[in-house]
């Protein structure tokens, strides 16, 4: 039987519990109070009494006087055309931070963009959004972006800023003096025309990409053995055998969201598609990717060549290679093997890591394996990430040498994030003019002579072309909110073009992209139409597919395997929410718990457990790493014994108030190895000092009391029979005799559908929820008191293979070094026999004729009652008022950053219960829509927030009691089940039991005895 | 895009009840022309004669420029011709800011009669007839009356109960103070009684006000332009939605914009009861640029999610079921007390559209009860117009 926990200290209590039953906390503190002094001073006596009773008279006999406010209605001086009052509009537009990608389309209602979605007309994402891309609206209302341009850090005017900056590259290119763009990796054919005409204006300008999380090896190493400097199509769903190392594909790796996709549809098992992929993954540390992997393998970075070179010996033989002399791998590959031939061209290694020889080591083994082609094809190529190392760091020689008359930093910000910020700083000191052109007022900015805010995307034009041959247009959603201009429009103006940035691309599309389709006449008509459909797809011509080069590999075989570093060995990674840190000022992605850790607001060093404890470091434990910095220890089942993990992306400084002083730069720990960015570092020492620090987790939230939540099973047992690890649903269904008549629902009723196959815990539905829904942030302090108010959690438990029946006395205490791991998202489950509802004293929580269980805020007193007797966890008490309160200084708190907020949605007042509605304003927005066309609702018309950012469709919405919709087959599926159906809730969310494409596994009679820590 | 053509749609509708307005704005000064057709007072809306262009052209030698043929179908459908790609009905179109003509349901007749009107329309004869007449008419009485109330202060809720409350609240201190010290009256039960009633009375008002908290029954604050319902609605007969158009669409009915206003008093300038004093702002507000800010009448609180759309787009309700008799009104006063338990009432009483609307094909099972003659009818409240989260959320 598996063994399923949340948490360590839930692994090794015998009661099975969480902490909480354990350490209950005092429900009323106050700081520096003992819980016996709260409890006095909370003891209420007769003069209190009569204090309160005489007060609330008076307010009472107050508010009876008082008259209600006026309000004023100001209707437009002339409306447009395309705004009605009350409706939302939607407007297409892309996303582009400089490394993700994303068509998205933006709801603004009543002017204001209030929701990103994915835009399902691109043939790349198919309208799958991402947990940043979800919560990028917020940064648009972010006060802490750079509000207008600076002059030597005053504020300045655009006339004088644009002059100075002409006459001074003026005088630049009079003596022939070097001008550096060094900017972010841009896909935007347009504003590369720009910067051509830039260039023809200054002839001497160069320009330089420079990516954060670098990619030059891969596109090195391609050019090296595929003869293209590219980054081709990767085909996730065309592959059998799915191989990563250290590509964390589905959170960070290139695409993620079109990966995850594509990852999904071999995930999907029904009645006709029988077969799904096998997933292998060899890391370092426990990333999302690893997470959902059939098949983990936890190494250490030094071992990845090693294993790649044995693997690449293996299939080289069986093809008559010429194999390389090697140690023998650390992990046994012989399944791996097997599966690669049985699969051949129906396989996709990938390698995450920025080493040139490693990634032509991949290429080779794909190759071999006829992959070329089939799962992955230079056709169309990824334009994103074209970031190359040499010639950054030549630009830094330059820069210090004295070489560069000018520096144009285009949303980048190397002084935070590249480990040599010292010598890019001396080097800027070197340059007479030096312009930021970034949205916020960040680190580089600072040194910077001129500063030219670049704007949101949701307030600039733009065009993109991530994929040759695949375009897609940007609109504006909002005038700018600041004064600040997009960074093509002021190389426009630098340039001495007076045309605007807007019919600068309407021109560029006219003359290069106009004819290229023949479905429109005139171009006016072509543009309209692409700009509301966003995307645009042309043919490419079919290329040759290249050939492998064995030569390159040949001869730099040798240089792959390094010596075995003393010290731990140290990944650096990105974290889900925050990513690379631009973004970090953005609460929303600061309190999203991260995917496997669950910790929010920080972070931390991982370790593996066993490590930890092998040298004295406990959780929370403060350790200095190299004496660089300081940080926290986490525990992290999976990380591999010798290695530790550090998420990129935090430490800013004097970013905003959401970011400033949260967690540790950890870029400085960066190096470059071959001329390669490294974010994999070996030889790192860490030392306790003594301090500790607590983390805020929410992975011992809302637990549900160790019952079997999770069910899975292994492909072949499932091909089998069909409920294969499910079976407890039919005994369940058969136990579960009621008194009571079954409800039964006139006309709607509604469920969700979660496929626990497909969901990856990417996220993004937790943070369209939290868009959707008004649900408040709350900081660090109170996420530590258990009170995240988020209405979608993702739980995610760990699990080992334990014995078949676990006895009352069986101890688990063993050190999990690689448990695997299951997301399930919990949201409310509506139950028709729903726990909560009955035990509200005031009918604040009633059952809906639809199914949907509703939660009216102004009827609720606060009780809590529900929350107690909710065993799912999912009702949220507003223990504060969020909203205009110094205290939770987040984006409820400002008048610009409320603007986000749903006006659909009510903002929830303190002491009232809330939780997951159903999103019920979609529900009814959809029925009204129907009511008023007169024609029946369509399945799949009301899309949860939840559901429509969904990257995988793991979650489906819809009505049960009409039997053709996509929720009633989930329903009829023998994998569904309801958690906790042994309790007779009748919940409305079903679930789909995950299945595993690996090996049954017997369980281990003799699992769990550890003497070490007995 | 898709927009255009439901914008013209609209714009088609909208212009009747700008004709209507204009008609009756222009039928003082016609009733004079004793030859005058009762239909020219359609036309006179938009067009004149010999006095330039309106909203449409000048009429004036119309009979001359067209062929007879041409008048009688574009004057019939105007948007046909257009359709069919007529050449000078085209032209006109765009002339005339594609502000679409109205279709007219005349008989030969009557086109004939209008047709010979213009022709033999006399401008000179008709200008002296046209001087305005400076007698004061019944409406503007009405003004004068309302005038006074619109600097006074605004009442609203049940009522003033502040005396009585405070009075029946001292004979209760006056009670029990001589129950207990003064004894002038030595019968106690008439201290029991003077007791017991006035706790009563204080607990009823208190009662009463209490869920009056925060309604606004009989509200009707001042505006910034005294404008009259009762003389768009009502004298001029213009649509509810030409003004409030989102109302079928939205959840919000809209106050229309400054804009909308323009349509008519672009031409309308001066106003039968307020003159050209009320008119005035909001041709100033159009010229400044400055929108008017209008007081809210009709105000639910936050956490009510009402739909306009669903109420006179699907539920097929009239607007004066809620908002009463507006088309009476020179101010708008609340009629309604908008709470809960009002709401909730006309949701049990009030049937869905239930056979006429497809939605409703999905409550399969009330279809066969209705089929089998188990149920007549289906409230809102059978399919769940009274949950919670129909209008709380």
């Amino acid at each position: 039987m598996k063994k399923y926990w949340k948490s360590l200290d839930e692994l090794k209590d015998k009661s099975i519990g969480s902490d909480i039953e354990k350490k209950p906390e005092p429900e009323f503190s106050i700081e520096g109070l003992s819980e016996v002094e709260v409890s006095d001073k909370l003891k209420s006596n007769r003069r209190d009494f009569l204090k309160f009773f005489g007060f609330s008279v008076g307010t009472a006999a107050l508010a009876s006087s008082c008259e209600m406010p006026v309000r004023k209605a100001i209707p437009y001086l002339s409306a447009p055309e395309e705004v009605i009052p009350g409706m939302a509009n939607y407007y297409a537009s892309t996303f582009f931070d400089g490394h993700d990608f994303c068509p998205v389309v933006v709801k603004v209602r009543d002017g204001r963009p209030i929701k990103i979605e994915g835009n399902e007309l691109s043939n790349i994402t198919h309208g799958g959004t991402s947990a940043r891309i979800q919560a990028s609206v917020l940064n648009l209302y972010d006060s802490a972006r750079q509000q207008y341009p600076l002059k030597n850090g005053s504020k300045a005017n655009w006339d004088t800023v644009d002059q100075e900056i002409k006459n001074k590259l003026q005088e630049i290119a009079e003596k022939e003096g070097k001008i550096a763009i060094l900017t972010s990796t841009i896909i935007s054919p347009s504003f590369l025309q720009v910067i051509e005409e830039f260039k023809a204006q200054y002839p001497s300008t160069e320009v330089v990409y420079y990516d954060t999380i670098s990619y030059s090896a891969m596109r090195m190493a391609n050019k090296q053995t595929f003869g293209k400097a590219e980054i081709p199509s990767y085909r996730f769903d065309e592959a059998a055998v799915i191989v990563g190392f250290n590509a964390d594909f589905l959170g960070s790796w290139l695409s993620p969201v079109e990966f995850a996709r594509q990852y999904a549809k071999t995930r999907e098992l029904n009645e006709e598609k029988t077969t799904m992929s096998k997933h292998y993954q060899f890391e370092s540390y426990m990333s999302l990717t690893g997470s959902n992997a059939d098949i983990r393998y936890s190494i250490k970075p030094s071992d990845e060549a090693v294993i790649l070179l044995n693997l690449y010996n293996r299939i080289a033989e069986k093809s008559d290679m010429p194999t390389f002399g090697v140690e023998d791998s650390p992990v046994s590959l012989d399944q791996l093997v097997d599966d690669l031939m049985k699969n051949q061209s129906k396989s996709l290694i990938v390698s995450g890591t920025n080493d040139i020889y490693i990634q032509a080591l991949v290429n080779g083994i794909n190759f071999l394996l006829a992959n070329l082609g089939g799962t992955f094809n230079f056709e169309r190529s990824l334009n994103t990430r074209k970031g190359c190392d040499q010639k950054f760091n030549g630009l830094i020689k330059d820069m210090n040498d004295g070489h560069i008359d000018a520096l144009f930093m285009v949303n980048v910000n190397p002084i935070y994030d590249h480990f040599d910020s010292a010598s890019f700083e001396l080097g800027m000191k070197q340059v007479g003019l030096t312009v930021a052109m970034s949205e916020y007022h960040d680190e580089s900015a600072k040194l910077a002579s001129y500063v030219c805010p670049d704007s949101h995307y949701l307030e600039s034009w733009s065009d993109a072309e991530p994929y040759t041959g695949m375009f897609t247009l940007g609109q504006p959603a909002i005038q700018t909110i600041f004064d600040t201009r997009q960074a093509p429009e002021s190389f426009l103006k630098w340039a001495g073009i007076e045309t605007d940035y807007h019919t600068y691309i309407q021109n560029y599309w006219e003359n290069n992209l106009f004819d290229k389709q023949d479905q429109y006449l005139t171009f006016n008509d072509f543009w309209n139409h692409t700009l509301q459909n966003g995307v645009f797809d042309i043919e490419v011509p079919v290329a040759e597919c290249p050939m492998y080069d064995f030569e390159f590999i040949g001869s730099n075989a040798n240089k792959l395997i390094s010596e075995k570093p003393d010290g731990l060995e140290l990944v650096l990674y990105e974290k889900i929410g925050i990513g690379t840190g631009k973004m970090a000022n953005n609460p929303w992605l600061q309190e999203l718990p991260d995917p496997i850790s669950k910790g929010v607001w920080d972070n931390y060093i991982a370790l593996s457990p066993k490590y930890a404890r092998d040298n004295q470091i406990t959780q929370e434990d403060v350790v200095n790493i190299n004496g660089q910095l300081t940080l926290p220890v986490m525990y992290q089942p999976g990380q591999p014994y010798g290695t530790a993990a550090i998420a990129i992306g935090y430490g800013r400084v004097e970013i905003g108030k959401v970011a400033n002083g949260i967690g540790k730069n950890v870029y400085p720990l960066s190096s470059m190895k071959n001329g390669y960015k490294q974010f994999n570092i070996a030889g790192i020492t860490i030392e306790k000092t003594g301090d500790t620090y607590p983390l805020a987790t929410t992975q011992t939230h809302h637990s549900m009391e160790g019952r079997p939540l999770v069910r899975e099973t292994v492909l072949d047992s499932w091909k089998e029979k069909k409920n294969s690890g499910n079976e407890l649903h039919e005994i369940n269904e058969k136990k579960a005799v009621s008194l009571y008549k079954k409800p039964e629902y006139e006309g709607f009723h509604w469920g969700l559908g979660v496929d626990l196959n497909k969901c990856i815990g990417c996220s993004a539905c937790v943070v369209a929820c939290q868009a959707e829904n008004n649900v408040a942030v709350i900081g660090k302090e109170e996420v530590k008191n258990r009170r995240i108010m988020h209405w979608l959690r993702i739980d995610r438990y760990y699990s080992l293979i334990g014995p078949e029946k676990p006895g009352p006395d069986t101890i688990y205490r063993i050190e999990p070094e690689n448990p695997e791991v299951v997301h399930q998202p919990v949201m409310c489950q509506h139950c028709d026999n729903a726990p909560c509802e009955n035990v509200c004293p005031v009918a604040a929580t009633p059952h809906s004729k639809e199914g949907l269980n509703q939660m009216a805020y102004n009827r609720c007193i606060g009780t809590r009652y529900c929350m107690n007797n909710c065993p799912y966890r999912v009702r949220r008490f507003n223990w504060y008022r969020f909203v205009d309160n110094d205290k939770f200084d987040f984006n409820q708190n400002g008048q610009l950053s409320k603007m986000v907020l749903n006006p659909d949605v009510v903002v929830r007042e303190r002491g009232v219960v809330e939780k997951c509605s159903f999103c019920v304003q979609r529900i009814q927005e959809k029925k009204l829509d129907a009511k008023k066309q007169g024609r029946l609702l369509r399945d799949g018309e009301i899309k949860t927030a939840c559901e429509q950012a969904c990257p995988t469709n793991a979650l489906v919405f819809g009505d049960m009691n009409n039997s053709d919709t996509r929720i009633a087959q989930i329903k009829a599926d023998p994998r569904t089940y309801n958690l906790l159906e042994e309790l007779h809730t009748l919940s409305s969310v079903s679930y789909l039991t995950k299945v595993r494409n690996k090996d049954y596994v017997p369980p281990v009679e003799d699992w769990g005895h550890d003497e070490e820590h007995a | 895009m898709s927009n255009n053509i439901y914008l013209n749609m609209r714009k088609s509708i909208i212009l009747i009840p700008v004709l209507l307005l204009c008609f009756s704005f222009i039928l003082q000064s016609i009733h004079a022309q004793s030859q005058a057709p009762p239909e020219w007072a359609v036309c006179a809306a938009c067009h004149t004669i010999g006095k330039g262009k309106l909203i449409g052209p000048d009429l004036k030698g119309v009979t001359e420029r067209r062929d007879k043929a041409w008048l009688y179908s574009f004057i019939r459908s105007s948007q046909t011709m257009i359709q069919n790609g007529d050449p000078i009905a085209v032209q006109l179109f765009e002339e005339y800011n594609k502000i679409p003509m109205p279709d007219n349901n005349f008989s030969d007749e009557q086109i004939d009669g209008i047709l010979a009107y213009i022709e033999n329309y006399d401008e000179s004869a008709a200008a002296v007839m046209e001087q305005p007449t400076e007698t004061p008419s019944e409406d503007e009485a009405t003004y004068e009356e309302a005038a006074p109330g619109l600097k006074g202060h605004v009442k609203y809720g049940p009522g003033n109960t502040q005396p009585t409350f405070i009075i029946f609240l001292i004979l209760i201190f006056v009670a029990i103070i001589d129950l207990v010290f003064t004894k002038i009256i030595k019968a106690r039960f008439i201290h029991i009684i003077i007791i017991l009633v006035s706790v009563f009375v204080v607990a009823e008002i208190t009662y009463v006000e209490a869920k009056a908290l925060g309604r606004q029954e009989g509200y009707s604050p001042d505006q910034p332009v005294w404008f009259s319902h009762k003389v768009h609605a009502g004298q001029n007969k213009i649509d509810c939605l030409y003004c409030h158009s989102s109302a079928t669409e939205s959840k919000s009915a809209g106050i229309p914009s400054v804009g909308v206003c323009m349509n008519c008093h672009n031409v309308v300038k001066n106003g039968k009861k307020t003159g050209t004093e009320e008119i005035a702002k909001v041709i100033e507000a159009w010229n400044s640029g400055q929108p008017i800010e209008w007081v809210r009448v009709h105000n639910l609180p936050d956490h009510v999610w009402f739909s306009h759309a669903q109420h006179v787009n699907a539920g097929k309700r009239e607007c004066q079921e809620c908002h009463g008799p507006v088309e009476t009104m020179d101010r708008i006063v609340q009629v309604e007390s908008l709470g809960m338990g009002w709401c909730i009432n006309c949701h049990r009483k009030s049937e869905v559209q239930f056979e006429e609307n497809d939605f409703y094909k999905e409550y399969v099972h009330f279809h066969e009860e209705m089929k089998a003659g188990k149920r007549s009818r289906v409230t809102v409240d059978d399919i769940g117009g009274n949950n919670c989260q129909t209008c709380h959320y």
